[in-house]
């Protein structure tokens, strides 16, 4: 967990199918409520674009991302 | 339904009343030889799942507000207005449908039904009546055209990461993942996951393809809602990234809808000739084994079977070089029965799943394809689509198949990389099912 947020919901996405992780985390998001924080961990290179495309497009914000070789951490917090 | 939203949807209908659609609407003599070719009705026997009762509901439709007859005599010629309760049917009906179009093959009057279907989808996209998962991906991959170059260069680093296990797998110590390589002969649309970047980056390196890989993945879910302007925005970031590098051939990655928009529809929706061919990967991959590109160091002993994805084969035509490729590797192929433009379809296209509450849906409907797959013998089941695999791999499950489902690619690299020789046990892949179990 990062120091930096209290973390609602923790979801391992890694290793998952398309379309499978930026659906995971659309459908998580309404499990917490608004103001809570997501951790979510993928392995997905085109992750990186493609969760802040998401957070852009469904109004919610990327508050932090890690990567740690082939891991990648977002932070995300559920604005709508 | 207000007057705004009911003139929208009858302008998309106009729209779309071309002669193609107007023959599919006039000759249906609602014979039933679709409701056999089914699989969603073979598995539920429900009326209102039969392919030509979906199509009836925008037929029912045109006759009420584009014919004469329907105007005056509505009841008579079975016109119906719309409403809101015609359009919760229509949604059903569109949104549960996968596209397999084997009822087109069935029909004696070559009706594809899904091109109806099609329309249907692109009305309710015009109110915005469509799955909240589909429209979401949809817009994410449009942002993330409009935004690429926030993150291509930490993109670029990250496929870097992946170079040391190419490394290892092709046993070559100078291959690479090259990205925005202009003048590369072919560009390689995966999809998002690396299980679609390394296998495939494996063959070209081992094969020596001039190749790049493309920074957007290939599918498009604005094919899924029958919205062709977000669909064409979708595959226009590809087709102006190939342009930019000025690449010969653009390889689809194994995904069924993905190559069909690429090589069929797209240049009709864009109103253009690519300057460049459009190829599924499985045309470079039996052409390098053909040439002795790649060789098979380990043929695969295990009895296997391919599954025709219905977008890449019965849709795209796509049928012999995955075949090809599976029995250069697989010493005991079986081909299932029907298969190529009869197979069945496994009950997860069309978007389905992505759509996660049709689980229970795609585990019921997928009963056909399950026998099929257990008719074989199989103990591997080889399919290009990452849909197909998420569904065969929860039909895996539910109907106790024990196969293993598997990308073609994936095989290939089992038995022609050296670096995969080097472990005694060849660990089966994790199926996306389980993956998304342990999720």
């Amino acid at each position: 967990m990062s120091d930096e947020f209290k973390v609602d919901l923790k979801l391992d996405l890694k290793g998952l199918a398309c379309p499978l992780p930026v659906v995971r985390v659309s459908k998580a998001i309404k499990d917490i409520p608004l103001g809570g924080v997501i951790e979510a961990v993928a392995t997905d290179p085109g992750a990186l674009a493609d969760f802040p495309a998401w957070a852009k497009t469904s109004g919610n914000e990327i508050l932090k991302t890690e990567r740690s070789g082939a891991e990648l951490k977002f932070y995300i917090k559920r604005v709508k | 339904m207000d007057e705004t939203t009911k003139q929208k949807l009858l302008d998309v209908m106009k729209s779309k009343l071309n002669r193609q659609l107007l023959y599919y609407l006039d000759v249906c003599a609602k014979c039933g030889a679709c409701k056999d070719a089914c699989h969603i009705y073979r598995a539920t026997g429900k009326a209102e799942l039969v392919p030509s009762h979906r199509a009836d509901l925008l037929r029912r439709l045109y006759r009420r507000h584009f014919t004469s007859a329907g105007r005056v005599f509505p009841s008579l010629y079975e016109a119906t207005d719309l409403s809101d309760q015609l359009l919760d049917e229509m949604y059903q009906a569109a949104f549960t449908c996968t596209g397999c179009r084997r009822c087109m093959v069935y029909c004696p009057f070559g009706i594809d039904l899904t091109w109806v279907i099609g329309v249907e989808k692109a009305m309710l996209s015009a109110v915005g009546k469509v799955p909240e998962e589909l429209n979401m991906l949809a817009d994410a991959a449009i942002e993330k055209g409009n935004s690429i170059d926030l993150y291509r260069e930490i993109m670029q680093d990250q496929i870097r990461s992946l170079e040391p296990e190419l490394r290892e797998l092709t046993g070559m110590p100078d291959a690479t993942i090259p990205m925005g390589k202009k003048g590369a002969r072919v560009l390689y649309v995966a999809l998002a996951g690396t299980g679609s970047i390394l296998p495939p980056a494996v063959i070209f390196n081992l094969a020596g393809e001039d190749w790049t890989l493309s920074e957007f993945e290939a599918a498009n879910y604005g094919y899924f809602l029958g919205d062709t302007a977000r669909a064409a925005r979708i595959a226009e970031r590809i087709v102006n990234e190939a342009k930019e590098l000025g690449v010969e051939e653009v390889v689809l990655t194994e995904c069924g809808h993905a190559y069909r928009v690429m090589k069929h529809l797209d240049e009709v929706w864009s109103k253009q000739k690519f300057p460049f061919k459009v190829l599924s990967v499985f045309e470079p991959w039996a052409r390098y084994l053909k040439e002795g590109r790649v060789k098979v160091l380990r043929p695969i002993a295990e009895p296997a079977t391919y599954h025709d994805p219905c977008q890449l084969g019965r849709n795209g035509g796509i049928y012999e070089e995955p075949r090809e490729v599976v029995k250069a590797i697989c010493t005991d192929f079986r081909d299932m029965t029907p298969n190529r433009e009869k197979n069945w379809c496994c009950g997860g296209g069309g978007g389905l799943v992505a759509q996660t509450d049709l689980e229970e849906f795609r585990a019921d409907t997928g009963l056909v394809k399950a026998e099929q797959v257990r008719a074989t013998g199989a103990r591997i089941a080889a399919t290009p689509c990452e849909n197909c695999r998420l569904q065969l791999a929860l039909l895996n499950e539910r109907y106790h198949l024990g196969v293993e489902v598997v990308a073609v690619t994936d095989l290939l690299v089992r038995a022609v990389a050296p670096g995969a020789l080097r472990k005694p046990e060849q660990e089966p892949r994790e199926t996306a099912r389980e993956q998304e179990a342990s999720a």
